[in-house]
């Protein structure tokens, strides 16, 4: 990078050497502490209950305990929590994706008087915050009798949001016109169109939307929190929310079990963004934005 | 459709509507316009009208007028100090992890052995969910957990992180920070768009390192240290998962959408709860809006037209 013009050729050897030397230095100790928290889960969730539990704790177990996952899949709460989970999360990526996906072809692709009145509308959406939203919808569910399943947290994700439509559109917007006219000629209608041409197209912000929306559905307390409060319909977020709450604070929360709970939740995220890594990066959500 | 002036006089270019094409954009565009109306517009009025009123759910709703917000701004000290330890923890936290990230960044951007190691090292911690995170360090962080056990090896007596008043928030920080990976990613992607001729040319005039990072690096990235401050303030003021799991309201590290929680849904102060949900919406817009407006004296857009 820096020419150092000027310095004897010895000199700067030893810097470069020093230089480095020092980003080793550096890049060490921070992917470390990075790995180090992450090590200790996986310990803990490795560990027997009272080698969680004694004090002072150990780093690493003696030995490895792996029947923690099976108890996690034989507790109960744990099990209905985690299918709870899964019966919230595939809907509602299937539903973002197709009304997405449909709302920016609309805007992409057909015209119609009030498109740009509803674009903007679609936009400026953006900025309104969920917190303003959540009691009348608490509000909207019960008179519903909605409150405690899984249908608030399915249904306010079916249709679509407005940053997943505006992802989509400027992704759709590069895709060329002639193919929808060839495509016409051929005698495909505008649903032929969007399900035949444009999303076979569009695989890498699909998947980009699906990844965005499985990290938020899986993860997500705050709305299970305000929508459901029976144990039937608790989400694997919640599940574990709840075993670390002990009502008294001599009784230490199950840790190893809460741990081996929390890689179960970490594990399909990691995977899933590994495997989607390359779409991600071409969707290349930067250059968008 | 398109409206625009000429000599002054506006005039409508007319376009012919194909009849199947509106159908189809007003069919394509329905789920959004339904979930649109149903759980935004409905909500957003209903939540208006709700900050006017006092309800509990079980009585009539009574109109109150201003009450809700002047209780909230004036007779509810704990609401300011909610809102402090809200923006104490966004206005840390994010210049921090910018900071920190921007650094991990430029390493990883250096011609390093097993490159795409370190930078999946680095990016692992943003992967895993927030309650796992929240899960994991407040076994980590506990009174006799595992760092407190590390610093007694150096001779510390570590205090219990997330009961002493003093330390919750910079704890709260500390978990945070270790999220910088998805930041990172950001900034390595903006730095490999950085044209590699400046720094050959700034090199051959004499530039340093630290003059070139300075004068050539900030400036190009700039547009993505904005968004990363936007974002990062908007989502860190919004907190949740991570306070209510790891300070357990504590008093010291409650912070306003925690605090909101529990007004309405603990409490049912449907009404109370509206207005301060309004009240930290404008606060947070005017905050973003003040940050675009400063943001104007130091971020350099590279096709800028004025």
């Amino acid at each position: 990078m820096a020419l150092s013009i000027g310095l004897s050729s010895k000199r700067r050897t030893w810097r470069r050497i020093l230089q480095v030397s020092v980003i080793y230095l550096l890049v060490l100790v921070g992917a470390v502490s990075m790995l180090l928290p992450l090590l200790w889960m996986v310990a803990t969730s490795l560990s027997s209950s009272e080698y969680a539990t004694t004090f002072p704790p150990h780093f690493l177990p003696s030995h490895l305990y792996w029947n923690n996952f099976t108890q996690v899949f034989q507790n109960s709460q744990l099990v209905q929590g985690l299918l709870n989970s899964v019966l919230v999360v595939v809907p509602s990526i299937l539903g973002q994706i197709i009304s997405s996906s449909a709302g920016a072809f609309a805007f992409a692709r057909l015209r119609a008087p009030g498109r740009r009145f509803l674009f903007v509308l679609c936009v400026s959406t953006l900025l309104i915050p969920v917190e303003v939203l959540l009691i009348p919808q608490f509000i909207e569910f019960k008179y519903l009798g909605w409150l405690n399943t899984l249908l608030p947290l399915i249904v306010t994700q079916i249709f679509g949001n407005s940053y997943n439509i505006f992802l989509m559109r400027q992704y759709f917007m590069t895709i060329p016109v002639e193919y929808d006219e060839a495509a016409k000629l051929d005698g495909l209608g505008l649903f032929g169109i969007w399900w035949r041409i444009i999303l076979p197209l569009s695989r890498p912000v699909i998947t980009t939307i699906a990844v965005f929306s499985f990290t938020y559905n899986w993860g997500v307390l705050l709305t299970p929190m305000i929508f459901i409060h029976n144990t039937q319909a608790e989400t694997l977020p919640q599940v574990l929310y709840a075993l670390s709450q002990t009502s008294n604070l001599e009784v230490v929360p199950p840790w190893n079990l809460i741990m081996a709970g929390s890689m179960l939740l970490t594990i399909p995220m990691v995977v899933v963004y590994f495997l989607s890594q390359k779409n991600l990066y071409e969707t290349n959500i930067l250059g968008k934005l | 459709m398109a409206l625009w002036r000429r000599n002054g006089r506006k005039i409508r270019n007319k376009v012919r509507y194909n009849r199947r094409e509106v159908i189809g954009f007003y069919l394509f565009l329905s789920p959004w316009l339904i979930g649109f109306v149903v759980f935004m517009l409905g909500p957003i009025v209903a939540s208006l009208v709700l900050s006017f009123m006092q309800w509990d759910m079980l009585s009539t709703p009574q109109w109150v007028g201003w009450a809700n917000f002047v209780n909230l701004l004036f007779q509810t000290p704990q609401f300011w100090q909610v809102m402090g330890n809200t923006i104490f923890y966004a206005f840390i936290l994010v210049p921090l992890s910018i900071v920190l990230s921007l650094l991990v960044a430029v390493l990883l951007n250096q011609r390093l052995l097993i490159r795409s190691f370190f930078r999946t090292v680095f990016y692992l911690p943003a992967t895993i969910p927030v309650v796992a995170v929240a899960m994991l360090w407040s076994w980590i962080l506990a009174p006799a957990g595992v760092l407190n056990e590390l610093l007694s090896f150096v001779g510390i007596h570590g205090p219990a992180w997330l009961i002493d008043p003093g330390w919750v928030k910079p704890s709260l920080i500390l978990v945070g920070l270790w999220s910088v990976g998805s930041n990172v990613v950001l900034f390595l992607a903006a730095l490999q768009g950085v044209p590699k001729y400046l720094y050959e040319a700034s090199g051959l005039e004499g530039a340093g390192l630290f003059t070139q990072f300075y004068v050539i690096t900030i400036p190009m990235i700039s547009p993505i240290i904005l968004f990363n401050l936007v974002n990062g303030i908007i989502g860190s003021l919004q907190v949740f998962s991570q306070t209510l799991i790891l300070t357990n309201n504590n008093p010291s590290g409650l912070m306003i959408i925690p605090y909101l929680y529990n007004q309405a849904f603990q409490f049912f102060q449907l009404g109370f709860a509206s207005a301060l949900a309004w009240v930290f919406f404008i606060i947070i817009f005017a905050l973003t809006l003040v940050i675009l407006k400063w943001s104007q004296t130091w971020v350099y857009y590279e096709s800028e037209v004025r």
